[in-house]
């Protein structure tokens, strides 16, 4: 945690009339792939407005990327990409030329604008659509016109409000591939707010679930995993049962899913006596998946403690 | 695996400066405001205003010196013609500031108010696409999320109104007023109407700026397409309507339209009450055919409600501000 935060809050309330969207929210995060868990309605993208400042904070404080919210947002925006949750395109316009008008908004000269445009394009895997208005494009292509106007400006922090919504799985799978590449190879911060689970597992190394405007948890993936270790789920090609007689004898759980895979409570901290218990057995596994669910537990469990405590 | 060969590529160039990015919004809006056809068609309805404007100006200007063309030609036609032209114009070369002046400042009155219906016409069709539909589609959310604040972009979006108004009412304007002079007979037209050039200015820009400020206004009470013109026209029409009925019962009324208070503002720039008196006193023939001007229009015209006006102007844009104030942002 010696890195310089990218994101810095101090008790950050937000308030709309009785309800309180945002409660003392404290939070110190590092660059690298965020993910912004949380059910609908939990505070998730009034978190991201209000560090945008397309929100007003009702008290507290916020640095994006070391400067204050709150005085320094035009500096603090041309830094910063923003895919929102909705459709917010300029109607009329062609996506070549609503792409290079966002760049030149975040200050970059048109020439320049241009061509990143059209290089964001390519990026985003859009050909010929690119000279077609906005209006006429898909949900999936708007999802990708959305990426490609909030990274054109090269932002150092992308914030991406539920960017799978309404896209099939070839497409959820698409953009998640983008949004991966942009921290793991081009170093660009990501926060990602998703209800969806399975998009944050996947390319998210760093964790916030956020329920009733309040931070239950911000803790790396690996260390959420690792509370959950004891459990993996095993894919065979055979001799389910075999493996299933020697776990009750060890008095491990052993389950066999919908999907074919077993899983099993093996209590132990490391895969270590599961892999040996499968060499006894003479199964080699075609996979062994630790802490299986880790996430959706943690997320669950965080809810129930919210609840609880409310 | 990656979907897409393409590589980013970071970018670490030199930011352009606030005032450039308030011009792209500005610019952006004039391009979209100018793809509706029935602007380009007010565009080229001014234009040709401003070219009809240049020949009223050359016929003028022959008019006012011996050797013109037009003198010449009346000779050719009727020598007595021109005997009556070379008086006429012997009097003039000793009164330049009254036979230019005077007769370019009424001309020029009349002009820029020709125009004024025009250009809030012209407001009424664009009026959507000021604010209106960045509301309806969430631009707005666009916009706020870049490197420009709200009143950035209100400033880009006033500079659009601002920039279609100069295209349409200030350009031809000053067209012909320059074309007028440089096609007059003497150089020394361009000093004599000197004045005139900056009562147009002083009015066109004030009421430039004023429309505009009324237009955002308008364009961000609804985000229906359909409404904020309806409301601009409607505003317009009723004002129009009210204004003159006002006239004979409740004066303070007349107010309620803006046009009216434009038009206090045209003959306050133009001080064109005392340029008919001077011009009914002292230009022959001209000056008889002003005095069939009913005494009620010239004590109109001798002393405008611009107080009123002001007032009621400045009524108007506050309203505008809270309208705006609480209709433009993002959520």
């Amino acid at each position: 945690m010696s890195a310089p935060a990218v994101i810095e809050t101090h008790a950050l309330t937000k308030v709309f009339g009785q309800q309180r969207a945002l409660d003392s929210v404290d939070l110190r995060v590092v660059p690298g792939a965020i993910g912004l868990l949380g059910p609908n309605g939990a505070g998730k993208s009034t978190f991201m407005k209000c560090l945008l400042q397309l929100q007003p904070i009702t008290s507290g404080s916020a640095k994006l990327l070391g400067r204050e919210v709150g005085t320094e947002g035009r500096e603090i925006r041309k830094r910063v990409g923003y895919t929102p949750e909705q459709d917010c395109h300029i109607p009329g316009m062609v996506g070549c030329e609503y792409v290079t008008y966002c760049a030149q908004l975040c200050g970059l000269p048109f020439q320049v604008a241009r061509q990143r445009a059209h290089e964001m394009f390519d990026f985003v895997g859009m050909g010929q659509e690119r000279y077609r208005k906005v209006d006429t494009y898909s949900t999936g292509m708007k999802q990708r016109l959305k990426l490609a106007q909030a990274i054109v400006h090269d932002p150092e922090i992308i914030f991406l409000d539920e960017p799978t919504n309404g896209l099939d799985p070839k497409g959820q799978e698409q953009i998640l591939d983008l949004v991966q590449r942009l921290w793991v190879t081009y170093g660009m911060t990501v926060v990602l707010s998703s209800h969806l689970l399975r998009d944050v597992d996947r390319i998210c190394e760093q964790i916030i679930i956020i329920a009733r405007g309040r931070v239950l948890v911000h803790d790396s993936l690996e260390n959420l995993k690792a509370r959950r270790l004891g459990a993996a789920e095993v894919v065979l090609a055979g001799g389910h049962h075999e493996l299933q007689t020697a776990c009750a004898a060890r008095g491990w759980t052993c389950e066999p899913l919908p999907n074919g895979h077993v899983k099993v409570e093996h209590k132990a901290d490391s895969l270590n006596p599961l892999l040996k218990l499968l060499h006894g057995l003479q199964l080699a596994p075609l996979e062994v998946i630790p802490s299986p669910n880790a996430l959706e537990e943690a997320f669950v469990q965080a809810l129930e403690l919210s609840n609880g405590g409310s | 695996m990656a979907v897409h060969d393409t590589n980013y590529q970071h970018w670490k160039g030199v930011h352009i400066g606030l005032w450039r990015r308030r011009l792209v919004i500005a610019s952006n809006g004039v391009t979209r405001c100018l793809q509706v056809k029935g602007m380009r068609h007010i565009v080229t309805m001014c234009w040709m205003a401003a070219l009809a404007m240049t020949a009223i100006l050359f016929f003028v200007g022959q008019l006012l010196v011996p050797d013109g063309l037009i003198v010449q030609w009346m000779g050719n036609l009727n020598p007595q013609l021109q005997m009556f032209a070379r008086l006429l114009t012997t009097w003039l070369e000793q009164h330049p500031e009254t036979s230019v002046g005077a007769t370019q400042n009424v001309l020029f009155y009349y002009f820029c108010t020709l125009l004024m219906p025009l250009n809030i016409f012209s407001l009424g069709v664009v009026v959507p696409l000021l604010i209106t539909r960045d509301l309806a589609s969430n631009a707005i959310i666009i916009y706020s999320s870049k490197a420009v604040s709200p009143a950035d972009y209100l400033l880009g979006k006033f500079a659009t109104a601002f920039g279609l108004l100069t295209l349409t009412w200030l350009g031809p304007v000053c067209a012909a007023w320059f074309l007028g002079n440089l096609l007059a007979p003497d150089w020394r037209f361009f000093w004599h109407s000197r004045a005139v050039l900056g009562h147009a200015l002083i009015f066109c820009i004030s009421s430039m700026g004023l429309l505009s400020l009324l237009a955002l206004g308008v364009s961000a009470v609804s985000s229906k397409e359909k409404t904020t013109p309806a409301f601009w026209f409607m505003w317009w029409i009723v004002g129009g309507v009210v204004a003159p009925i006002a006239r004979q019962t409740q004066p303070w009324l007349q107010h309620m339209s803006f046009s009216f208070d434009l038009q206090q503002i045209a003959i306050t720039s133009f001080h064109i009450g005392s340029d008919i008196k001077t011009a009914q006193d002292n230009i022959p023939i001209l000056g008889d055919m002003l005095r069939e001007i009913p005494p009620r229009t010239i004590a109109v015209l001798s002393s405008p409600a611009i107080k009123g006006a002001l007032v009621a102007l400045l009524l108007m844009l506050v309203a505008v501000a809270l309208v705006i104030r609480k209709r433009v942002k993002p959520e």
